[in-house]
């Protein structure tokens, strides 16, 4: 009885060993290639991320329904806010440049049809900042000619020219502007957020920069990762916000914080999953140690959502959970709207 | 040497209190971020401790082994946690259900709870509920997290999502408390979850270890190994007089001397404190030895 009992033991206890030495076939063996790049390739290291990783998940679901973070956004919008609502010397040119881009939105609203195909058309990674809207806005319209009928081509180009006049007028106000109001933004904005000094990837290899901001009243940025069934579960319902607060001046950004410093392997997965979600909006991949890196690494529950507006500063609370909660869409919806309110009081 | 051995394992049974709160301690070493509202993120959470202890409890030093094991299974990733698994049988192997009685901080919890005076009722007639953990187990931890997934093959860990009171009790609620932000996420899965652990309290009060007997698939597992375990309990047929102390000792409604290693039985030592001739004590390995990490380095 005694040996039997003696025998049962090893075998249990060679049978933990192997178990906990084994990597589980092909499919483990292949992600745990892509942990790899973070941790040594040991065994048990890569294991052990396993575990990490997939736990994040469960953090994110197991009581609090949805999650949380630091909430390091609200002191940096007061800041914002106060700062711009004592600049009393731009204002008028400020004025002037918010009643141009009304003009173009007037435009884009009149002929909501003809616009809404055109904007649906649009690949989002030959986006480019420098250049005037209006040649990025024909490109598209032309390139997708056999998509309209004649007469919504021609309401198109002709809204184009009208827009590339006020474009040259907006530059050139920006450019005054920008003379005198650096140096207060600026202040107020450096030792506040993560976003001043940004750079990224697109998942195309197009680099990005903090005009990813400055080109949108309000930017949607949404950390996930690629684990995380909330995360997934939201990126349908983020693709449907981004079309939706297109033509109000806002995007959807997505950062996956398993493609931090351009990792090949976990950017094509994340790519899979954001395809067969239908997510056409566009994803980052950042350094981890840079200042936006940092900040998505101190989040503990995903998914995380934050607004960033044209200058860089992140406005309000870290939403958590996802948008997919009808609750937390309208909540979200809301607070966009008054950052877009308020950039437009701003100018 | 066999009276010196007895005592030694009396004296372990009698500083058990002290030894949960050690491992408590230890499992929760991150005390300032439950003032921060923050978790702990570092290496060492890649690592399961032994008892169940929610990885979101902002003070936790590693992951919960049922937490993870959920997590791992319900990954689109992974096919099943081998990892989780080892560790499972490596832990069982070498200590069994002695996790339990010693290491678990919500065992030590309920125990604590226990202790606060009232009528207790006895648990000896529900004993068809202990199998209630295995179903437990095999269903929440196990089979929902592996089967009921979404388009690309994720899972929920359903244990810790829908049952456990311990992810409330070290997870939601001093996150909820340290940060303003967590306390907005609440929902309605929060309320169930704190009625479960409520109810958890109340009848902790009333029977022993009820969360244990009946609900912990972690105990579950243990209890698979603790008729093999390396640590165990021994009586010595010789020295018994048969005055069945140790049975009316013994909270978990096992009698040690038909089963000294019963998978009920959590190790906690009070039928070595009971026994009036000393003739219950803990053996490693098969030799009387009462002090685990003796008996390490003596292998």
């Amino acid at each position: 009885m005694k040996a039997k009992k003696v025998l049962i033991t090893l075998l249990a206890l060679g049978t933990a060993l192997s178990f906990t030495a084994c990597n589980g076939g092909t499919t483990e063996k292949e992600t745990a290639k892509t942990e790899s790049a973070k941790t040594e390739s040991s065994k048990t290291e890569t294991t052990n991320t396993e575990t990490t990783e997939a736990d994040k998940t469960e953090t994110v679901k197991a009581d609090t329904e949805n999650t949380e973070t630091e909430n390091t956004g609200s002191d940096t919008a007061q800041i914002t806010y106060e700062e711009t609502d004592t600049d009393p010397s731009d204002n008028t040119s400020d004025s002037e440049l918010d009643n141009l881009y009304q003009q173009e939105n007037q435009l884009f609203a009149d002929h909501k049809d003809a616009w809404d195909k055109a904007f649906g058309l649009m690949s989002k990674s030959s986006a480019d900042s420098s250049g005037n809207y209006a040649d990025f806005l024909s490109d598209t319209v032309e390139s997708n000619k056999d998509s309209f009928t004649d007469e919504q081509y021609q309401t198109l180009t002709d809204d184009i020219e009208t827009i590339r006049k006020i474009e040259e007028q907006i530059a050139e106000l920006e450019k005054k502007n920008a003379e005198t109001d650096t140096s207060e933004t600026k202040t107020a904005s450096d030792d506040s957020s993560p976003f001043n000094n940004f750079s990224g990837k697109d998942f195309d290899g197009n680099s990005v920069d903090e005009s990813l901001f400055s080109k949108n009243a309000v930017t949607v940025v949404n950390f996930w990762f690629t684990g995380c069934k909330p995360c997934v579960a939201e990126l349908s319902k983020l693709n449907e916000l981004n079309d939706a607060i297109k033509s109000m001046g806002g995007e959807v950004v997505g950062i996956n914080t398993e493609t931090f410093d351009g990792n090949e392997d976990a950017i094509k997965e994340a790519a899979s999953i954001l395809e067969s979600q239908g997510a056409k909006y566009r994803n980052l991949s950042i350094d981890s140690d840079s200042d936006a890196g940092k900040y998505a690494s101190n989040i503990m529950a995903f998914p995380t959502t934050i607004l960033v507006d044209r200058n860089g500063n992140i406005v309000g609370d870290p939403m958590l959970g996802g948008i997919d909660n009808q609750d937390n869409y309208d909540a979200l919806m809301k607070q966009i709207q008054s950052v877009i309110d308020a950039d437009s009081t701003e100018k | 040497m066999d009276k010196k051995t007895n005592l030694r394992s009396k004296k372990i049974a009698q500083i058990r209190g002290w030894i949960q709160a050690a491992a408590t301690l230890l499992t929760n070493i991150h005390i300032p971020n439950v003032f921060k509202g923050q978790i702990y993120q570092g290496k060492a959470k890649t690592v399961c401790v032994p008892g169940l202890n929610c990885y979101s409890c902002p003070a936790a030093t590693g992951a919960c082994p049922i937490g993870a094991f959920q997590a791992v299974v319900g990954s689109s990733k992974f096919k099943f946690s081998y990892y989780i698994t080892g560790f499972f049988i490596l832990l069982g192997v070498l200590l069994g259900r002695f996790i339990c009685g010693f290491l678990c901080p919500f065992g030590w919890f309920q125990d604590l709870l226990h202790k606060i005076p009232g009528k207790k009722l006895s648990t000896a007639r529900l004993k068809p509920l202990r199998y209630l953990k295995y179903i437990i187990l095999i269903v929440f931890v196990i089979l929902l997290p592996m089967l009921v997934t979404n388009s690309i093959g994720m899972g929920d860990p359903f244990f810790c999502k829908y049952i456990c009171p311990q992810g409330v009790l070290e997870g939601a609620i001093p996150l909820s408390l340290g940060n303003a932000a967590i306390r907005s996420a609440l929902g309605n899965l929060f309320t169930f979850k704190c009625l479960i652990l409520i109810t958890v309290v109340i009848l902790s009060i009333l029977f022993y270890r009820p969360f244990c007997k009946w609900i912990c698939p972690l105990g579950a597992v243990y209890s698979l190994f603790n008729k093999v375990s390396l640590l165990g309990i021994q009586v010595e047929s010789s020295k018994c007089v048969g005055c069945n102390k140790c049975a009316k000792a013994c909270k978990m409604d096992v009698d040690v001397r038909k089963t000294p290693n019963h998978m009920e039985c959590i190790r906690c030592g009070a039928c070595i404190k009971a026994c009036p001739t000393d003739a219950i004590h803990y053996q490693f390995m098969g030799k009387t030895c009462p002090k685990k990490d003796s008996c390490n380095s003596q292998q």
